[in-house]
């Protein structure tokens, strides 16, 4: 049998939305059990994810994030790697009760057509060396780390609830203590924020080689620095204590998802990138 | 051969009758002697507690003969009420020192206290040389079995003291209470037993505030702390991460106005309030304040009940565990499973002990 990349692909996201179907479960349940079912399930979805994303790389014979389709998935791949590590460690572990929703979400989302356009016959990516792959690359694991913190912040969220209104859930429930969430919040939100500086600079160091100009007013540029500005902020806010655990969380959240609304937006705006 | 176990516990029997029948430690080597010399039982076990006292007998006899002679031993010309004993024997006398193994039938469902009494129980009488193949491996099934269900059920989860269920509650706002500092407002006996018990989960210091200095400072130096001047006690919030209120003020002590300003200066480190005072110390509207989680006595109890309600509804799973723990140890010890008299067979389970010893 004959698979394309985007065969395997769509194994991976139907194994990621078992795992979401399975979250649901656990979320009704309070998170009591030890969770190895959606390790487990996650595992297996990024054995086929993983293949799916060196078969397009080896098509491409670069790093496979030239379209949106791929610019996703390799989202999608940060977020269940780290995920992987994360849940290493039983008691944050049920990241992936959260993070799989999450995926399955971006899976379907990069699954649309337009997303992955179709080249022409015979023409050949645009091979960008390798300033091009490496810009692409922070940028992109930045925001995997971004979606990491996104999910310890809905756990952080779900406790402090459920601590506040629904005690004894709380008190059975197997998710880590708020102020581990905190900490696990705030240092992948410093690693997010490194690679994602890492990645500005880099992208500033490609625009010279290809435009002889560190900057543009391209909306993808503006939108980017716009990002790490608020990030900055926010992870700010923290480290000078003027900030509680809950809204540090909620701005965690609600930043991952206004990155993940506008992405794809921007990202279809910039000529820079519409070439 | 086959088991035998004869009992009474705190169901079948009031603390006067338990304490006439309580069997003292230093004596049960020579009561373990003599009921291996004066009866049909080739292994013995005598396990006594509080709450019950039992003999688990292996035996070339049949059951109900061993039973009466187990019976007499116990009652040693005493008389009590028909019902005061039960006895077990054969597949129905492993279920039972399983359950017993497993806390299912104690008072305090799913307590531990019992398994390290039976371990005791039975390491001397291993000891003294009065226990053998079938016993041994009874015994060494029931720790399995304890073992087993205590990872695979959540027939021990949980506490069922307003202490404990405090420190559950520390558990899961705190990453360590390793550097937490404690203060106790009002020396009650229930804040006390709080404070023992974050202190020995690791609690780093205690302060305690009350009217009473004294009082104060007394229950300071049993907890190895700090009193503090009631009107004082203010002072000293920035560096507290629980505080355990159970004074007897008929007003609330700490009001939402009061701890805003003062949770200001904490930079937003969680703030764990256990208010057990009746009437209430600190005012329902504080939980309301972000980074503070307020508890009152009716919180904790209703926790402490939910938690002894997920117990008994754990009942039903672990009793299928024990059930097929003892078929297995049943079939491998081949336990003889007819008996002289009718009903008083291997699947009759309980059997009121003076059916076999009238009189």
């Amino acid at each position: 049998m004959n698979w394309s990349d985007k065969a395997y692909f769509c194994i991976a996201v139907t194994i990621y939305g078992i795992g979401m179907v399975y979250s649901l479960f656990l979320w009704r349940k309070g998170f009591r059990r030890d969770d190895w079912v959606v390790y487990s399930l996650l595992g297996s979805g990024l054995v086929f994810h993983t293949i799916a994303m060196a078969m397009r790389g080896f098509s491409l014979e670069q790093c496979p994030i030239t379209n949106l389709y791929e610019a996703t998935a390799f989202i999608m791949w940060t977020i269940v790697a780290g995920f992987l590590i994360v849940g290493l460690w039983q008691r944050l572990r049920f990241v992936g009760a959260f993070a799989s929703p999450m995926l399955f979400v971006l899976g379907v989302f990069a699954l649309i057509p337009d997303m992955d356009p179709k080249i022409a016959e015979g023409a050949k990516h645009d091979f960008s060396g390798a300033l091009g792959s490496l810009h692409k690359a922070l940028l992109l694991l930045s925001f995997g780390a971004f979606g990491l913190s996104a999910v310890a912040a809905a756990m952080f969220l779900t406790q402090e609830h459920d601590l506040k209104l629904n005690k004894f859930r709380a008190i059975l429930s197997k998710l880590p203590p708020l102020e581990r969430l905190e900490v696990a919040m705030s240092r992948l939100l410093w690693v997010a924020f490194g690679l994602l500086t890492a990645g500005i600079v880099a992208s500033s160091a490609y625009l010279k080689q290809k435009k002889d100009t560190f900057f543009t007013t391209d909306p993808e540029m503006l939108w980017t620095g716009g990002v790490w500005m608020f990030y900055l902020v926010l992870l700010l806010l923290h480290w000078r204590h003027k900030q509680s655990g809950k809204r540090f969380a909620w701005g965690a959240l609600g930043s991952f998802l206004f990155v993940m609304l506008t992405f794809w937006g921007v990202y279809l705006l910039s000529p820079l990138h519409q070439r | 051969m086959s088991i035998v176990c004869l009992g009474l516990n705190h169901r079948t029997a009031s603390v006067d009758v338990r304490e006439q029948f309580a069997l003292p430690e230093a004596r049960l080597p020579a009561l373990l002697d003599e009921l291996c010399e004066n009866t049909a039982a080739t292994e013995a076990v005598i396990l006594s507690t509080c709450n019950r006292v039992e003999i688990y007998a292996a035996t070339e006899s049949p059951p109900a003969e061993m039973l009466e002679e187990v019976c007499e031993f116990l009652l040693n010309g005493r008389e009590v009420e028909d019902d005061v004993f039960y006895a077990h024997s054969g597949i129905s006398s492993v279920e039972h020192l399983f359950k017993v193994a497993s806390g299912l039938d104690s008072m305090v469902l799913g307590e531990t206290e019992i398994l390290g009494q039976l371990k005791a129980a039975y390491q001397l009488a291993l000891e003294h040389k009065r226990t053998g193949g079938r016993l041994n491996k009874a015994f060494q099934k029931a720790f399995n079995a304890a073992k087993q269900i205590r990872t695979e059920t959540n027939i021990q989860r949980g506490s069922v003291s307003v202490a404990s269920v405090a420190v559950e509650l520390a558990g899961k706002i705190f990453d360590t209470l390793g550097d937490r500092s404690v203060m106790v407002i009002g020396a009650g006996d229930t804040s006390e037993k709080t404070a023992r018990a974050l202190l020995s989960r690791g609690a780093h210091s205690v302060l305690v505030s009350n009217r009473s200095f004294e009082r104060a400072e007394a229950l300071a130096a049993e907890l190895d702390g700090r009193a503090v001047q009631f009107d004082d006690w203010e002072s000293e919030f920035t560096a507290i991460d629980i505080i355990i209120s159970s004074t007897s003020a008929p007003h609330y002590v700490l009001d939402r106005k009061r701890l805003e300003p003062l949770q200001a200066t904490r930079q937003h480190r969680p703030l764990l309030i256990i208010d057990i005072a009746v009437p209430r110390d600190i005012e329902p509207e504080v939980n309301f304040l972000e980074d503070v989680y307020l508890y009152n006595i009716d919180d904790l109890q209703a926790i402490a009940d939910d938690y002894l309600r997920l117990r008994e509804e754990e009942v039903a799973e672990c009793e299928a565990i024990i059930r097929q723990k003892a078929v297995e140890l049943h079939g491998s010890l081949d336990v003889r499973s007819t008996s002289s008299r009718p009903g008083d067979d291997d699947t009759a389970g309980e059997t009121p002990a003076t059916q076999a010893t009238p009189g």
